[in-house]
C-alpha cells in the first residue's frame, strides 16, 4: 500500500490506489510564524466521499484553499489524474475540474439565485455579449430539480433565502459546473438537523451517481460515518488518521481528539509552570 | 426535504405549493403588488418622486421654469453631473470612490489643447487626451486593487497631482479651446414693418461641426449624457461586466473565491470613471470655448458628480447602485439650483438652500429605503 519514503512518526503515509483522482504529498504551508500545514499526505479515489476532520486551526481550510487554487503551498506536490497539479488560480483549478464550496459560501447576496449559480460562467448572447438571463433561469431550474433542491423562486436575491437553501445553491453551483472533484468546506456549518439532512441527501445522491469525487470538511462524527466512504483526520498540520469509515467508529475518532486535547492541556500546564 | 427548502423566505411570499405551478416567473406575490410598492421597489423610486415634487413646486411658483428657454439652460447644466455620476456609480458599487475625476476633468482639456495646438487633428487629440485619462484610471485601480491603498486616499492624491500638473503645464492661464471658435457672419434680412420692407444686417454665429458634436451645440452635452447613461446602465444590468461589478461590491472575498477577477473588475471600473471625468472636461471646455485651470471649479463639479450618484440611490458602501439614478440625481441638483435662481434667491443663499435640500432629499431617500426593506425584506 504505502510506496514511499518513511515519513516522520505519527504521520500516516498516503495509501495509493490506481484509481486515485487526486493525490497530495508532503504539502506544507506557513503564514508568517504560524505553520498551518506541516506535512499533509492525502488521496481521493474516483466517486469517493472523503471526510476531513480536525480541530479548529488544524489546517483543514488551508488545505482546501490550496487544493482549490486560492492559495499556493510552500512545499510538497499534488497530482490530478496522475498528472502534476499546480493550479495558478481558482479559475485554473476549476478548468482542471476541481471546484469548491467555501465556508462563507461565496454567494453574492445582491444577486439572484440563477446569477449566483452561473457566477463566472454566465451564458451570454452572440454577437452582443448580453447576459442570456432566460436561458440561465431555465438551466438553473433544471439543475436544481435534477439534484433535488427545491427553491421556490430563482429570481430573488439569495439574501432572502435560508441558510440551508444558500448552502444547497452553493453546492449546486459546483455540481452544475463540469467539475469532477468537489471540495465542501463545512457544508453543515450553522445548520439545523433538517437542513443538514437535506445537504447530506444531496451528497448521497451525488455519490450514487458516481460521477464526482468529494472531499468534505465535517465536525460531526456521526455525519462523517454516515456520509463518507473514508475519513482523514488532520492534527497539527499533518494527517493523523486515514481509514475507511467502515473500519472506524465514533469512539475511535473521539479518542484521538480527546488524547490530543489532553496533550495540549499538559503542554499548556508545562509552559505556565 | 422539500418542506425545508420551501420555507417562505419572507412573509409576503406564502409557502409555495410544490410542483410546476410554484415555478412560474413572478409568482402570486408579484401580481398583487400595488403600484406604490412597485415604485418604491425601484432603486431610483424615491428620488424620482422627490425630483418630481421639486419640479412641480418650481413650475407652480415660477412661470419661467416650465419654458423651453429654461430647459436650454437647465439641460446642459445637468449633463456634466450626470456623466460624472454615471462613471462614479461603477466605482461606488465596488465600495470604492474616485475623487480624481476632478483631476482628469481639469487635465484632459489641456492635453487636448496642447495636442491640437501642436498640429494634431481635433478628434484624435480628444481621443489621445481620453487615453491619458484611461492611464490615470489604470493607476488608480492599480493602487487600490493591487497595492491595497484605500481608494479615497489614492484618488485624493491623484486629484491633487493632476490639478497641480494642470497648473504647471497651463502656467495657470486660460486658453482658447481649439476648434470651438465662433465665426460671426452677417446676412441681410428683409423685415416687413408697417407694410414697408426694410433690409437689416443680422449677425449669425457659426460653430464648427467638431464643436457642435463635442459640447458646443445646445443639446450636445445632454445627448452625450443620455447616451452614456443608457449605455452604462445596459452595461451594468445586462452584461458580465456589470454583474461582476455588483458581485465584487457585494461580497469581494466571495466573488474572488467564485473566480471573479476582482482586480480586473476594479481596475476597469476606475478606467471607465476616469474617462468620464476627462470627457466632461473636454465637453465643458468646448461649450465654454475656453480651457481654464480652475481647480476650485473642478472640485465643485467633482462633488456634484458624486452627489448625483449618491442622491440617485447608489450606496457609498457598495453592492448596489443605478446609472439612471445618477441621471435623476443630477436632474434633482440641476432643477434645484435652476429653480432657486429663477425664484430670485440671492446668490449668497443659493448654496445654503442647496445644501439643506440635499439633506432633506437624502432623509426622504433613507426613509423610503427603510419602507422598502420593511415591505420587501420581511
Amino acid at each position: 500500500m504505502a510506496d514511499q519514503a518513511p515519513a516522520p512518526a505519527k504521520i500516516v503515509p498516503p495509501t495509493s490506489a490506481p484509481d486515485d483522482v487526486l493525490r497530495v504529498e508532503h504539502i506544507s504551508k506557513r503564514f508568517g510564524p504560524v505553520t498551518a500545514l506541516r506535512d499533509v499526505n492525502l488521496h481521493l479515489r474516483k466517486g469517493e466521499v472523503l471526510g476531513l476532520l480536525g480541530d479548529n486551526g488544524a489546517g483543514k481550510s488551508t488545505l482546501i484553499k490550496i487544493l482549490s487554487g486560492f492559495q499556493k503551498q510552500d512545499g510538497g506536490q499534488m497530482w490530478l489524474h496522475g498528472q502534476p497539479y499546480e493550479p495558478k488560480s481558482v479559475d485554473d483549478a476549476r478548468a482542471k475540474g476541481i471546484d469548491t464550496v467555501y465556508q462563507d459560501l461565496a454567494l453574492i447576496d445582491e444577486l439572484s439565485v440563477y446569477h449566483n449559480l452561473f457566477l463566472r460562467r454566465e451564458k451570454v448572447h452572440r454577437p452582443f455579449p448580453f447576459l442570456a438571463n432566460r436561458e440561465m433561469k431555465l438551466e438553473a431550474r433544471k439543475a436544481l430539480d435534477e439534484i433535488g433542491i427545491n427553491i421556490p423562486r430563482i429570481d430573488v436575491a439569495v439574501a432572502r433565502l435560508s441558510g440551508g437553501q444558500r448552502q444547497a445553491i452553493a453546492v449546486a453551483r459546483t455540481v452544475n459546473s463540469a467539475s469532477d472533484i468537489i471540495l465542501l468546506d463545512e457544508p453543515l456549518a450553522a445548520m439545523g438537523a433538517k437542513e443538514g439532512s437535506m445537504i447530506l441527501d444531496l451528497v448521497a445522491r451525488l455519490k450514487a451517481e458516481g460521477r464526482v469525487s468529494i472531499i468534505m470538511i465535517l465536525h460531526n462524527y456521526v455525519h462523517v460515518l454516515e456520509a463518507c466512504d473514508r475519513v482523514s483526520m488532520i492534527q497539527d498540520g499533518a494527517i493523523a488518521l486515514d481509514k475507511p469509515t467502515a473500519e472506524t467508529s465514533v469512539e475511535e475518532l473521539t479518542d484521538i481528539v480527546v488524547n490530543e486535547y489532553r496533550r495540549a492541556r499538559a503542554a499548556t500546564h508545562e509552559e505556565s509552570a | 426535504m422539500a418542506d425545508v427548502a420551501g420555507t417562505p423566505a419572507s412573509p409576503e411570499s406564502p409557502a409555495p405549493p410544490t410542483g410546476p405551478s410554484a415555478r412560474s416567473r413572478g409568482g402570486p406575490a408579484d401580481e398583487a403588488t400595488p403600484l406604490r410598492e412597485r415604485v418604491l421597489a425601484l432603486r431610483e423610486g424615491s428620488i424620482i418622486v422627490v425630483t418630481l415634487v421639486v419640479a412641480i413646486y418650481f413650475a407652480l411658483n415660477t412661470g419661467a421654469f416650465f419654458t423651453s428657454a429654461n430647459f436650454k439652460t437647465l439641460l446642459p447644466y445637468v449633463a456634466p453631473f450626470a456623466i460624472l455620476g454615471a462613471g462614479e456609480v461603477f466605482v461606488m458599487i465596488l465600495g470604492e470612490i474616485d475623487l480624481s475625476i476632478g483631476g482628469t476633468y481639469l487635465l484632459a482639456p489641456y492635453l487636448f489643447y496642447k495636442l491640437a495646438n501642436g498640429g494634431f487633428p481635433l478628434v484624435p487629440s480628444v481621443i489621445v487626451a481620453l487615453i491619458a485619462c484611461m492611464a490615470v484610471g489604470l493607476i488608480n485601480g492599480f493602487f487600490t486593487a493591487v497595492v491595497g491603498i484605500s481608494s479615497f486616499v489614492t484618488t485624493l492624491g491623484m486629484l491633487f497631482t493632476l490639478e497641480g500638473l494642470t497648473l504647471i503645464i497651463s502656467n495657470g492661464e486660460p486658453v482658447n479651446t481649439p476648434g470651438a471658435q465662433v465665426h460671426q457672419t452677417h446676412r441681410v434680412v428683409t423685415h416687413v414693418v408697417n407694410g414697408v420692407h426694410i433690409q437689416l444686417q443680422e449677425a449669425v454665429n457659426h460653430i464648427g461641426t467638431f464643436a457642435k458634436f463635442f459640447g458646443g451645440g445646445v443639446y450636445s452635452e445632454i445627448i452625450w449624457a443620455l447616451v452614456i447613461v443608457v449605455v452604462l446602465q445596459v452595461l451594468l444590468t445586462f452584461t458580465r461586466w456589470g454583474l461582476h461589478t455588483v458581485a465584487v461590491g457585494s461580497n469581494k472575498l466571495g466573488a474572488a473565491e467564485a473566480g471573479v477577477l476582482v482586480r480586473l473588475v476594479t481596475i476597469r471600473n476606475f478606467i471607465l470613471c476616469a474617462v468620464a471625468g476627462g470627457l466632461v472636461g473636454v465637453l465643458q471646455s468646448v461649450s465654454s470655448q475656453t480651457v481654464q485651470p480652475d481647480t476650485a471649479g473642478a472640485n465643485e463639479i467633482l462633488f456634484y458628480g458624486i452627489a448625483a450618484a449618491v442622491i440617485g440611490g447608489t450606496l457609498l458602501a457598495g453592492g448596489s447602485g443605478t446609472v439612471v439614478g445618477a441621471l435623476i440625481g443630477a436632474l434633482f441638483l440641476g432643477i434645484l439650483k435652476d429653480g432657486l435662481i429663477l425664484q430670485g434667491v440671492s446668490a449668497n443663499y443659493l448654496l445654503f438652500y442647496t445644501g439643506l435640500a440635499i439633506l432633506a432629499a437624502m432623509s426622504i431617500n433613507a426613509y423610503v429605503l427603510r419602507l422598502r426593506r420593511g415591505t420587501h425584506r420581511g
